[in-house]
């Protein structure tokens, strides 16, 4: 619930030219305005914050809105390395910036790369050209079950990947203004973990030794939170945080609850506190919808996968989307093989199945794939504005 | 079959399900001690290993289960192969690896894994393998069946050159793909004969890749 303090924030943050997080202003504000705009929206077209207020609020808009969740493959736009992009906060800002205004679409996930975290808790990366950044699987910093007791936290002044993040994100929430909503991205501790241990190993320790990954989940937690507490102030309306491990291809669900889900309910928690709105990534096969929604209570769940309760679209629409903002879930094969027309083909489908009420942001299950035609990106978009 | 020996491959099949590594091994050398042919004692562990394959299929089991299950079949495996069997034969030959420019091998093992306890030989050429690698083990191990995962949309294509570089000096392999990046459309585009979703379904595919290409007369 918001508070007078959090109206200031919103009143403060309008101010400086930046849409400010709907979670800061107080529900019966947001649905008036919502309402107020849905209305409008069916005679004339809104703008991309109005069109993402109502979608948040749960309310049809005047088209559906669309976000390609172009990361790396923005830095193709302005000639940069995806090392440069990596590990430049400015090319990366450029970058997503430039994916926006080339191809349109009514907000920014900004996901660089899976590794900034762990990067920081002293994991040695490889930093590839034209590929991800991921790290030196030949030196994990957790090489054995101990050492997942040994993992101390960082100081998150001292943590230059996460620093230079959250430098990209203010720098990009101050170029699009109201253009476009911006939602900041940090890996689940499981995940970061992950990037120091591999992910066969941690798997098996999750089940063999729970209590000590649990530990250094602990320990990671605590610098999470600073990390996303440093993106709300850096001005994003939302922090998404991944939990790719709730989902068939990684843990059982009880386990996930076990391991992850405390945690992941901390951070959530802190972005909340922040006046931010908490999404969800999850790209996995079967995701935990349920269980997710139990630990972080999040606004919004990027998916590109069918929850494991539900068999179609359409249920899931119907279990979940009178409460959560879906976003998804075009396939990134097809936007790597498939033509644009076959790429606006399937965008109606899902058009057609998840957006009739509101509540829902097309867009591909996951990041956009790096090497994939820009014009299938640009399709998606073109889709959201023809098929309303 | 005797009914000692049924017990034994029952016990053995329970010991891989339950992912008990050291059961596995102890009962995998009593079998073979108590004069089980090796053929028999290796349907034991894939019965194993695909009792947990099935439940992962429905759900019922996760990865990190069978990930410990594959464990519990690779050393009974391991200690199959330390007896010889002279009835032992015909075994198919695949090798597999992830394509060059790509470190992730969460997938590739996994597959790696249900393909030995399934009774085929794996050379496991490991992550980052180029174009001429895969050729030369091909060719070196007489394989039947070439293997290549990729978990990057940005290294999935090398998938076309790898596929042309091992087709040109080795017709008859059939070559399947895998990862997260890819389909069954691309696979097709790629040029290769199968691909898997995931381990639940890549000893089918890869027999259904088999026998089409049997039928065509090339293999």
């Amino acid at each position: 619930m918001a508070d007078t303090k959090d109206i200031w924030k919103a009143i403060k943050t309008l101010a400086e030219g930046i849409p400010p997080s709907p979670a800061l202003l107080p529900d019966f504000l947001l649905d008036a305005a919502g309402g107020l705009c849905s209305a409008r929206g069916r005679i004339s077209n809104l703008t991309n914050f109005e069109r993402m207020l109502v979608t948040l609020r749960h309310k049809e808009p005047d088209r559906v809105p669309c976000c390609p969740i172009i990361c790396g493959a923005g830095r193709r736009l302005i000639g940069n390395s995806y090392a440069e992009f990596c590990a430049d906060p400015i090319i990366a800002a450029e970058s997503f910036v430039a994916g926006f205004n080339l191809i349109g679409g009514d907000g920014v996930v900004a996901l660089v790369d899976l590794s900034i975290e762990a990067a920081d808790f002293g994991q040695k990366l490889i930093y590839p050209n034209n590929s991800t950044a991921h790290p030196d699987y030949t030196n994990p910093v957790i090489k054995d079950i101990e050492d997942y007791r040994k993992l101390k936290p960082i100081d998150f002044k001292q943590a230059v990947r996460m620093q230079g993040y959250t430098n990209a994100l203010s720098i990009m929430v101050r170029r699009l203004g109201f253009r476009g909503f911006v939602a900041g991205f940090l890996f689940g501790p499981l995940g970061v973990l992950n990037m120091m241990r591999g992910t066969q190993e941690l798997f098996k320790d999750c089940v063999t030794h729970p209590e000590d990954v649990m530990a250094a989940c602990e320990t990671i937690t605590g610098v999470l939170i600073e990390f996303a507490e440093a993106q709300c102030d850096s001005g994003v309306v939302m922090v998404v945080i991944d939990t790719l491990f709730a989902s068939w291809n990684g843990l059982s669900k009880e386990l996930w609850e076990k391991i992850e889900g405390p945690f992941a309910r901390e951070i959530a928690s802190a972005i909340r506190k922040k006046g931010c709105l908490v999404g969800v990534h999850n790209c996995g096969n079967g995701i935990y919808f349920d269980a997710q929604i139990r630990s972080m209570e999040p606004a919004a769940i990027s998916f590109a996968h069918l929850p494991d309760d539900c068999s179609s679209r359409k249920e899931l629409k119907k279990r979940y989307g009178d409460h959560i903002v879906l976003i998804g879930m075009i396939d990134t094969p097809l936007l790597t093989r498939g033509t644009p027309y076959e790429v606006m083909v399937e965008c109606r489908k899902q058009i057609d199945d998840l957006a009739p009420g509101g509540g829902y942001i097309l867009s591909p299950g996951c990041e956009f794939p790096q090497n994939a035609p820009l014009e299938n990106a640009y399709a998606m978009v073109k889709a959201a504005e023809l098929y309303r | 079959m005797s009914k000692e020996e049924v017990g034994l491959m029952d016990k053995i099949k329970a010991a891989v399900a339950a992912y008990q590594v050291d059961e596995t091994v102890v009962l995998t050398t009593r079998a073979m001690d108590a004069g089980l042919s090796m053929k028999n004692v290796r349907h034991a562990i894939c019965d194993g290993l695909n009792t947990l394959r099935r439940n992962l299929m429905s759900n019922h089991t996760s990865l990190p289960e069978f990930l410990l299950c594959i464990d519990a079949a690779t050393q009974g495996l391991a200690k199959l192969s330390e007896f010889t069997d002279a009835g032992d034969k015909g075994v198919l030959t695949i090798v597999i690896g992830v394509v060059e420019g790509d470190p992730h091998d969460l997938g590739k093992n996994i597959i790696s894994g249900v393909y030995r306890a399934c009774g085929y030989r794996v050379v496991d050429l490991g992550v980052q393998v180029r174009a001429e690698e895969f050729e030369r083990a091909v060719l070196e191990n007489k394989a039947e069946i070439l293997a290549l995962s990729a978990m990057m949309s940005t290294t999935m294509v090398c998938m076309p050159d790898i596929i042309r570089t091992v087709r040109l000096k080795c017709p008859g392999t059939v070559i399947m793909v895998g990862g997260a990046p890819l389909d069954s459309q691309l696979a097709e585009k790629y040029g290769a004969d199968g691909y898997a979703q995931s381990a639940v379904t890549v000893v089918e595919e890869t027999e259904r890749a088999l026998e089409k290409k049997a039928k065509r007369g090339i293999a």
